[in-house]
C-alpha cells in the first residue's frame, strides 16, 4: 500500500475526526500527495515517506521521558514547547498579553488561492499535519509580541505533527522564532527508523503588520521533515523570513507568500547546509498580487559529501501588481564528490512597469580565491572554511537576537566539511 | 657575498600543454633587489606563480631552492609561512572575508611558523594602522571584504600593506606598479623600501623604469619568450626604456 493509502487508513480508523480534518483527508484522497513528476518536487525526498511505518502521532511521552536539552531562553520571548507535536506549555502564558488563542476552525477558512495551495498545490504536505496534529493551535496577536515555538521529538518511530495558524493584527510588530530540534542525537540508535515531522504554519498579516520570522531546522538524527508555510500580507504588511535548514536527515519546506495588499513586502534569507547524505529542498513561491509590492529573496546553499540541496524560487507578478519590484539571488556551492545543488529560479511577469533583478549560480569553491588565501599562509582547511563562511554570510542576514544568530551559525557550521574558526561566529 | 636566498636553476614550466618557461636561472641573495622586465606574455607572471606554488603549472625541469630548501616541494601555504610573499598582478576580490581578519590570520600563520605566540589584538591594530599610514590607505578598507570594491590602486597598495605586515624574507611583486598614479607609485616605492634590509630580498616584475627610480635595483633581468635573455644593472632598465625589447629579441634569436 502506498504511504497515502496507509495514512488515510490510519486516519479513518480513529474515532470521529472533526470537520477540518475530514476536509483535509478528502483533499488528499482527491489530489494525492506530491510526486517527483511535479516540477517543484523533483528533488524532494518523497520516497522516504513510503518507508514510514506508522503515521499516527506518537503517544504522549511516558512520564519521566528525557527530553532533549532545550536551548537557552531568548530574552523577551514567550516560549511554547511542542513535544512530539503536543503543546506542553500551559496556556495562557502570563507574559503573552497580546496573544489570544482562538478556536482552530476559525483559522481554517481561506480564499480560493489559499485553498489551491493547500489542497492541490505545493502545500499538500501540510494536510498530513492537519490530519494528525494533536494540538492544533490558532493564535491572534494584537500588539507587539515575541513568540518562540520549539519542536522536539522523543521517539524515532512515530510522527510529530503541528498545525499552527497565526493572525497578526493591524500594525502589530511581531517576532516569531520556530526551531525544529528533533531528537537529541545521543538518544537515538543509528538504526532507528526515520521519524516523520510535519508542520503546517499559516500566517496572516493585516495591514501595516510586521513580522520577523526565523525558522531553524537543526534536527539531528535520521529525521524526515516536511514543513509547509503560507503567509498572506495586507496593505504595507512586511514579512521578513530567515530560513535555515541545517538538519541531519531530509528536509523539504514549501512556502507560499502572497503579497495581497498594496506595497506589501517580503524579504527572504534562506540558507541550507547539508552533509553526509542529507537532503535540503526548499521551495518558495511569492505571488505579487497588488500594486507596489516588493520581494527580495536570497538563497545560499552548501552541499558537502553526498548531500543534495535544492531551491526552487518562483516569483509571479500578477496582472494586478504594477510597480512591483523583484530581487532574487540564488547561489549554491558544491563541496563533495557526490554532492548536488539544484537551483530553479522562475520569474513570471504578467504586468508592466516592474523592476526585476535575478541570478542563480552553482559551482565549486573558486580556486583563485583559495590560492590567494593559501599564498598568505592560511591552512587549506582554514582557507576553505573562510570562503564557505563568507559565501553563507549574507544569508544569515539580520537574524536577531544574537543568541539566535549564534545558534543558527553553529547549526550551519556543523553541516560544513570544514568548520569555521570560532572567531568567525557572531 | 650573502648565501643565495632564492636559487632558480634551469626552470622549465608548461601551462595547459604549452611550454612557457624554457630554462630560467636566477640567483637572488639576501639584501638584494632584482627587477624582472620583459614583453607581455614572456612568462613573468608564470614565474611568479610557480614560485608561490599556484596549481595548474607543470614543472618539466629544473629546481628552485629557497633559503636552501627545495621550494617546489613545499605547499603554497608553507612557502608563505617560510617567508615568501607574492604580490599579485591581479589581486582577487574576496567578498565577505574581512580584510583585517585575513591580515591577522596570515600574520599569525607566519608567527606560529617562527614559534611565536599569536599577536595581541590591540598590538595588531596599532601595527596595521601605522603601516596603513605609510601606505596612505584609508583605514575604512580594513573593515571591508578583501579587495572588495577596491579601486585598482587600492588593491595594489593593499598587496604592499600585506607584505609590510607579513615582513617576508623574499617578496615577489608582480607588476605592483601597474595602474598606479604618480603619487601612489611613490607611496608603493616607499613601502617596498621599508622592507629592504640585509636579510630580505625583493624581486620586482615591472614594465616601467619609473618604479626603479624609487626602488633602485641591484640587478635587472629581461625575460623574453620564457628565457632570461639579458641581465645587467639599472642602466639596462634605462636602455630598455629608450630602445624597447626588439634589439634584445633579435640578439637572442641570433644566439639560439
Ligand atoms: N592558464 C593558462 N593557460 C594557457 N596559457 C597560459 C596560462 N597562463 C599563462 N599562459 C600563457 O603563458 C604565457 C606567459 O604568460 P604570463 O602571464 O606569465 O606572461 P607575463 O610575462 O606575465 O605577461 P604580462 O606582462 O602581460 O603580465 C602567455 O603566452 C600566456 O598566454
Ligand atoms: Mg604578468
Amino acid at each position: 500500500m502506498s504511504a497515502l493509502e496507509r495514512l488515510l487508513g490510519e486516519f479513518e480508523a480513529q474515532p470521529a475526526p472533526a470537520g477540518a480534518r475530514l476536509a483535509a483527508a478528502q483533499a488528499l484522497r482527491t489530489h494525492g500527495l506530491p510526486t517527483r513528476r511535479e516540477e517543484n518536487w523533483r528533488y524532494a525526498n518523497l520516497r522516504a515517506l513510503e518507508g514510514v511505518a506508522r503515521f499516527l502521532p506518537a503517544a504522549p511521552p511516558a512520564p519521566g521521558t528525557r527530553l532533549p536539552p532545550l536551548p537557552e531562553a531568548l530574552a523577551g520571548y514567550t516560549r511554547l514547547v511542542f513535544v512530539d507535536g503536543r503543546l506542553t506549555t500551559a496556556w495562557p502564558q502570563p507574559d503573552a498579553a497580546q496573544i489570544t488563542r482562538l478556536p482552530m476552525d476559525a483559522a481554517v477558512a481561506g480564499d480560493a488561492a489559499a485553498t489551491m495551495f493547500e489542497t492541490t498545490g505545493d502545500g499538500r504536505m501540510g494536510l498530513i499535519a492537519r490530519l494528525f496534529a494533536p494540538d492544533p493551535l490558532s493564535l491572534r496577536i494584537a500588539g507587539p509580541a515575541a513568540l518562540e515555538l520549539i519542536f522536539v521529538t522523543t521517539s524515532g518511530a512515530a510522527g510529530s505533527y503541528a498545525e499552527i495558524a497565526i493572525e497578526i493584527a493591524t500594525g502589530a510588530q511581531v517576532a516569531l522564532v520556530e526551531r525544529h530540534l528533533g531528537c537529541a542525537a545521543a538518544t537515538l540508535p543509528p538504526e532507528a527508523p526515520a521519524s516523520l515531522n510535519c508542520s503546517n504554519l499559516r500566517l496572516r498579516l493585516a495591514a501595516d503588520a510586521q513580522l520577523r520570522h526565523t525558522r531553524l531546522q537543526q534536527a539531528a538524527g535520521n529525521a524526515l521533515h516536511y514543513h509547509t508555510l503560507s503567509a498572506s500580507l495586507g496593505d504595507r504588511g512586511s514579512y521578513s523570513l530567515a530560513h535555515i535548514s541545517a538538519g541531519d536527515g531530509s528536509d523539504r519546506s514549501s512556502a507560499q507568500i502572497r503579497l495581497q495588499g498594496r506595497e506589501a513586502t517580503v524579504r527572504i534569507r534562506a540558507l541550507a547546509a547539508a552533509c553526509d547524505s542529507g537532503i535540503a529542498d526548499a521551495q518558495f513561491t511569492v505571488l505579487h498580487e497588488a500594486p507596489g509590492t516588493r520581494s527580495d529573496q536570497l538563497f545560499r546553499g552548501i552541499a558537502s559529501d553526498r548531500a543534495h540541496i535544492s531551491c526552487s524560487a518562483d516569483v509571479q507578478v500578477l496582472p494586478g501588481a504594477p510597480g512591483s519590484r523583484v530581487l532574487q539571488s540564488l547561489r549554491g556551492l558544491i563541496d563533495g564528490k557526490g554532492a548536488e545543488v539544484n537551483l530553479r529560479p522562475r520569474l513570471t511577469i504578467d504586468t508592466d512597469d516592474i523592476q526585476a533583478a535575478h541570478g542563480a549560480t552553482t559551482g565549486r569553491l573558486d580556486e583563485d580565491l583559495l590560492f590567494y588565501l593559501l599564498s598568505r599562509g592560511l591552512e587549506p582547511a582554514a582557507a576553505r572554511s573562510l570562503l564557505k563562511w563568507a559565501f553563507l554570510g549574507e544569508a544569515f542576514g539580520a537574524i536577531e537576537p544574537p543568541a539566535l544568530r549564534r545558534a543558527a551559525e553553529l547549526a550551519a557550521a556543523a553541516r560544513l566539511s570544514d568548520a569555521p574558526a570560532t572567531e568567525l561566529l557572531q | 657575498m650573502n648565501a643565495p636566498l632564492l636559487q632558480i636553476d634551469d626552470l622549465r614550466v608548461s601551462v595547459a600543454g604549452t611550454a612557457v618557461l624554457h630554462g630560467v636561472s636566477l640567483t637572488v641573495r639576501a639584501g638584494e633587489v632584482h627587477a624582472i622586465m620583459g614583453p607581455n606574455g614572456s612568462g613573468k607572471s608564470t614565474l611568479a606563480h610557480v614560485l608561490a606554488g599556484r596549481p595548474g603549472y607543470t614543472i618539466t625541469g629544473g629546481a628552485v631552492r629557497f633559503d636552501g630548501t627545495d621550494l617546489l616541494a613545499m605547499a603554497p601555504e608553507e612557502r608563505a609561512r617560510a617567508g615568501l610573499f607574492l604580490g599579485f598582478q591581479y589581486p582577487v576580490e574576496i567578498a565577505g572575508v574581512n580584510n583585517a581578519y585575513l591580515l591577522k590570520a596570515a600574520l599569525n600563520a607566519r608567527r606560529r611558523q617562527r614559534g611565536e605566540a599569536e599577536i595581541d589584538a590591540f598590538d595588531f591594530l596599532n601595527m596595521v594602522r601605522a603601516k596603513m599610514r605609510v601606505m596612505q590607505i584609508d583605514e575604512a578598507l580594513l573593515t571591508r571584504g578583501v579587495n572588495e570594491g577596491f579601486s585598482g590602486g587600492e588593491k595594489k597598495r593593499n598587496e604592499i600593506l600585506q607584505m609590510l605586515v607579513l615582513e617576508p624574507r623574499l617578496a615577489v611583486l608582480d607588476e605592483t606598479d601597474s595602474g598606479l598614479d604618480i603619487d601612489a607609485l611613490k607611496v608603493v616605492g616607499r613601502g617596498i623600501n621599508t622592507l629592504r634590509s640585509p636579510d630580505r630580498a625583493v624581486a620586482l616584475v615591472t614594465h616601467y623604469q619609473r618604479l626603479l627610480d624609487h626602488v633602485v635595483p641591484d640587478q635587472v633581468h629581461v625575460l623574453a619568450r620564457g628565457r632570461i635573455v639579458r641581465s645587467g644593472d639599472r642602466e639596462l632598465a634605462l636602455e630598455l626604456e629608450r630602445r624597447g625589447y626588439d634589439w634584445l629579441l633579435e640578439a637572442a634569436a641570433a644566439v639560439a
